[in-house]
């Protein structure tokens, strides 16, 4: 939506330097106010007038948020990583190549040198009508325009929708969820680890969120653990433009092969449900199995078992059943 | 150096530092008080809240100390085109969707659109005015751009320029496909984007021969 | 304090989205305010008025009087299961308490429909709805129990009929906001997806559909209250034998005869024939 208006309505800013700061100030502003990392999803909020909070709490000054340290299990990457960082680091290049490649595929490198790790999973969904500010469910409203007879829903979702049908836009998300990674939440409680798939909620849950973070709440961290360290990865995001364009559906898969037996799985899905899908029932099928053609086209059936499309986004069942598939296929 | 080691054996809780930075804000709390008791309430407020910005900021622009008024919504492309007259930086799309805002930010290239320039602040900022050497000449990435033509109206020409030299400076031996990637963030209207490639191809060896 | 809840539709108009939700606090708190009055008032203020039991009129009466059938039972406990459950998923993820709640929602909302359904018909074919009209004389018969209980002088009023005054005002009330609540949640099934028709937002203009939230919101609040006092009065220790008997069916001959008035409730044995 490229209205260009003069200038963002105002708001006041505060750029506090520790977590601490940070977490007093949206205790003290509660629900006026609005958490910045990157800002890059952000500002297409306020310019477009559409969330128009008060107060806005930049992270960009809190280096303990910042930078990727190697842990006894793992790695841990603070929230306001920039994504070109994550795609730089050796360890994650060599042994997290999953996130590695799907950080790579996020929108274009000037967004990907701003927009943080933690923005990047914490980001508002793209639906259009949403976007445009309509007061829809997820805008508190009682109504979801992209399900309607005349919607346009190209992109919107197959599974997991309750009245909304908007979908989470992450290319990393499905790629920490598949490496089991964990999340950490500071809370006016303290601090929360949380799976990374616990971190997304659906519709169903709370219409007007994508994550479980309530006002107030930080992302400080996500840890990953060194369980699928070094696996065989498979990333692919299909988009209908090489750059800037949100994954219609990508497919983040880890796989543990031994000889031709996979061993374990992770495959997680986004693009196609509210919040990224791990696909419990693919990975059980394909344990103990062997990687070759027949399991990857079961995988790929299992995959989309439940799916239900709407109006135009069809394709996004033999789309997301055949990128399973091919996360899976013994690689030439 | 001893009597660091006597004072900390003495008190552990307290570093010598720390104590002097203790006295540095009891003499502001005192001072500020007469703010306080003068009714100018919420002005003490924001001044003592952590992470509280002020109007008038100094931020580094091409290697300049620039000393700005602005407001704390007000994005970097803003600032550069409409206080600082840098015009060179152009706006677009003003949503980071076409790369024509492209300035370097420590010497990354980011979309001046879509960063707060309080966010700069501390950080040194380079945009096209700023490529040039003194005495005119050109930098060899703009070199290539007069040699090559690369551009026709030229709008998206400047931020195409800035993602280029960042680029250039962590990859200086791009391969063609690499050179794609690495300046996908920005858009052409014209859309010329062999011709930009070419040009750019042209900079990457005018930079190594530099 | 806020009455209405308004968004923006697609052409940049306001457009009336539901109640606000502060009503809901007001309703709760007009509940317990209502609990907490009548408690008072039925401790300090009230003089106990003795009705003598006259042990004759006893003898002709059975003793256990049946009051409501099965059926009348089943349907009462599926109706306030089902509201129960109705309140609790309508209003637990509006004060903050999230869990998927649409589909426990609407299925309670079928239940209480058709449970309603078959209540409508078997009371107007075979209750009769004559227990539950209110006449002239009710209300002056209120106004000399109301005179008496504050220690006025006032004509000796009726006993009651099958069910007091205050019964059948409530069951109005009831019968009210719980119809609002039905109509307005069919329709509004039209908004999500459930098996039984297709989502199509469109049937009605976005106005017609912010009136159909307010009023669905609106009963929805009320019965909140109306619940609140409902539960209060079934636990209440003077009314307990009441609440018991939509529990086993019937009451004892003795609060019959203290309480009711043959002529306006002819008294019929428990588990004869006709019972209802
Ligand atoms: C043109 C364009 C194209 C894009 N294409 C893609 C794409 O292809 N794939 C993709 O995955 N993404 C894409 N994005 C999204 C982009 O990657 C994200 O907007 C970016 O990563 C978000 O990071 P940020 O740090 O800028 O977030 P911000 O805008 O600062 O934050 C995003 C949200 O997360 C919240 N938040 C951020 N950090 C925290 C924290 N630490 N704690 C609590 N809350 C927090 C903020 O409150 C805000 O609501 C695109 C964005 C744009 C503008
Ligand atoms: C005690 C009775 C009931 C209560 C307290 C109640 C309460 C609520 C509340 C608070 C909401 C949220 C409304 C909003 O977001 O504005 C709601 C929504 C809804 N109710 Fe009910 N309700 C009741 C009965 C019913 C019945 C009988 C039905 C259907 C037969 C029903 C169907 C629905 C539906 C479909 C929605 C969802 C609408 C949407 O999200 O857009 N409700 N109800
Ligand atoms: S103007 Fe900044 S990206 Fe288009
Ligand atoms: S040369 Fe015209 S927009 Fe690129």
């Amino acid at each position: 939506m490229a209205v260009i208006r003069d200038m963002m309505p105002a708001f006041e800013l505060f750029q506090p330097a520790t977590v601490e700061d940070a977490a007093a100030l949206l205790r003290e502003h509660g629900e006026q106010a609005w958490v910045m990392a990157g800002g890059l999803d952000s500002f297409d909020w306020f310019k477009d007038r559409v969330k128009r909070p008060s107060v806005v709490v930049d992270l960009g000054g809190v280096d303990a948020l910042k930078g990727i340290e190697s842990t006894a299990d793992g790695l841990e990457i603070g929230a306001m990583t920039p994504l070109t960082d994550v795609v730089r680091h050796p360890d994650i290049r060599e042994r997290y190549g999953l996130l590695q490649q799907a950080a790579e595929l996020v929108a274009s490198p000037q967004i990907r040198n701003q927009g943080t790790i933690g923005g990047n999973n914490s980001q508002d969904t793209r639906c259009w009508y949403y976007r445009d500010g309509w007061t829809c469910y997820r805008a508190d409203g009682n109504i979801c325009y992209a399900d309607t007879p005349t919607s346009m829903n190209r992109e919107h979702a197959i599974f997991g929708a309750d009245r909304c049908v908007a979908v989470n836009p992450s290319d990393t998300a499905p790629a920490l969820v598949a490496l089991d990674a964990q999340m950490v939440v500071q809370t006016a409680g303290g601090e929360r680890l949380m799976d990374a798939a616990d971190y997304f909620i659906g519709p169903s849950i709370d219409i007007t969120r994508m994550t479980i973070l309530e006002p107030g709440d930080l992302l400080t961290a996500i840890r990953i653990p060194s369980t699928w360290a070094g696996a065989t990865f498979y990333f692919e995001k299909v988009r209908d433009r090489q750059v800037w364009d949100f994954p219609l559906v990508n497919v983040a898969t880890a796989l543990r092969v031994s000889g031709s037996t996979i061993e374990d799985a992770r495959v997680a899905v986004n693009g196609v449900a509210p919040y990224p899908m791990r696909l419990t029932a693919v990975e059980d099928a394909l344990r103990g199995g062997s990687r070759d053609e027949a399991t990857a086209e079961r995988a790929g059936d299992l995959a989309v078992r439940g799916a239900r499309a709407l109006r135009h986004n069809g394709y996004k069942i033999p789309l997301m059943r055949n990128l399973v598939k091919r996360s899976i296929r013994a690689e030439a | 150096m001893a009597d660091i080691e006597i004072t900390e054996a003495a008190d552990p809780g307290v570093s010598r530092r720390n104590f002097i930075k203790g006295v540095i804000a009891a003499g502001a709390a005192v001072g500020s008080a007469n703010y306080m008791f003068r009714g100018a309430g919420s002005m003490f407020a924001q001044a003592t809240t952590p992470g509280a910005v002020e109007r008038l900021i100094t931020i580094t622009v091409n290697g300049q100390q620039r000393r700005v008024d602005i407001m704390r919504q007000e994005t970097l492309a803003t600032t550069l085109r409409y206080k600082l007259g840098l015009t060179g930086t152009k706006i677009g799309c003003d949503r980071s969707e076409c790369g024509a805002c492209t300035v370097l930010i420590d010497e990354v290239p980011h979309y001046a659109c879509s960063i707060l320039t309080h966010s700069v602040r501390g950080r040194s900022v380079r945009t096209i005015e700023g490529l040039a050497a003194e005495d005119g000449t050109l930098h060899p990435v703009q070199q290539a751009v007069v040699s090559e033509q690369g551009f026709q109206c030229a709008f998206c020409m400047s931020g195409y320029v800035m993602a280029a030299v960042g680029y250039l400076q962590d990859n200086p031996n791009p391969t063609r496909a690499d050179l794609a990637h690495g300046l996908s963030g920005n858009l052409c209207r014209c859309a010329d984007y062999n011709k930009i490639l070419n040009t750019m191809e042209q900079a990457a060896e005018n930079m190594r021969q530099a | 304090m806020n009455f209405l809840t308004w968004g923006t539709d697609p052409w940049g108009q306001e457009v009336l989205i539901r109640i606000s939700w502060d009503l809901l606090y007001v309703a709760s708190v007009l509940g317990i305010l209502f609990v907490g009055a009548h408690a008072v008032w039925l401790a300090f203020f009230v003089q106990e008025e003795a009705e003598a039991v006259d042990e004759a009129a006893l003898a002709g009466v059975p003793e256990k009087v049946a009051r409501h059938s099965l059926a009348s039972r089943v349907f009462h406990w599926v109706m306030a299961a089902a509201m129960l459950a109705l309140l609790l998923t309508g209003f637990l993820p509006v004060i903050g308490i999230q869990f998927p709640w649409v589909t426990i929602h609407w299925v309670a909302g079928v239940v209480l429909t058709l449970s309603v359904i078959y209540h409508t018909i078997h009371a107007t074919f075979w209750l009769g709805l004559s227990a539950m009209l209110v006449g002239p004389k009710d209300i002056s018969d209120a106004v000399s129990r109301f005179k008496r209980s504050i220690g006025q002088d006032a004509p000796a009023p009726r006993k009651h009929g099958k069910y007091p005054l205050e019964n059948r005002l409530y069951h109005h009330a009831i019968t009210l906001t719980g119809g609002l609540v039905i109509v307005t949640g069919i329709l509004m099934m039209f908004r999500i997806d459930t098996p039984l028709w297709a989502r199509d937002p469109y049937i009605f203009t976005d106005p017609t559909w912010g009136m159909i939230y307010v009023v669905h919101g609106l009963s929805a609040v009320s019965l909140v209250t109306l619940v609140i006092a409902h539960i209060y009065f079934g636990i209440r220790p003077e009314k307990r034998w009441i609440t018991w008997s939509m529990v086993w069916g019937w009451i004892d001959r003795r609060h019959y005869v203290e309480h009711h008035d043959p002529e306006q409730w002819a008294a019929r044995s428990e588990g004869s024939s006709g019972q209802r």
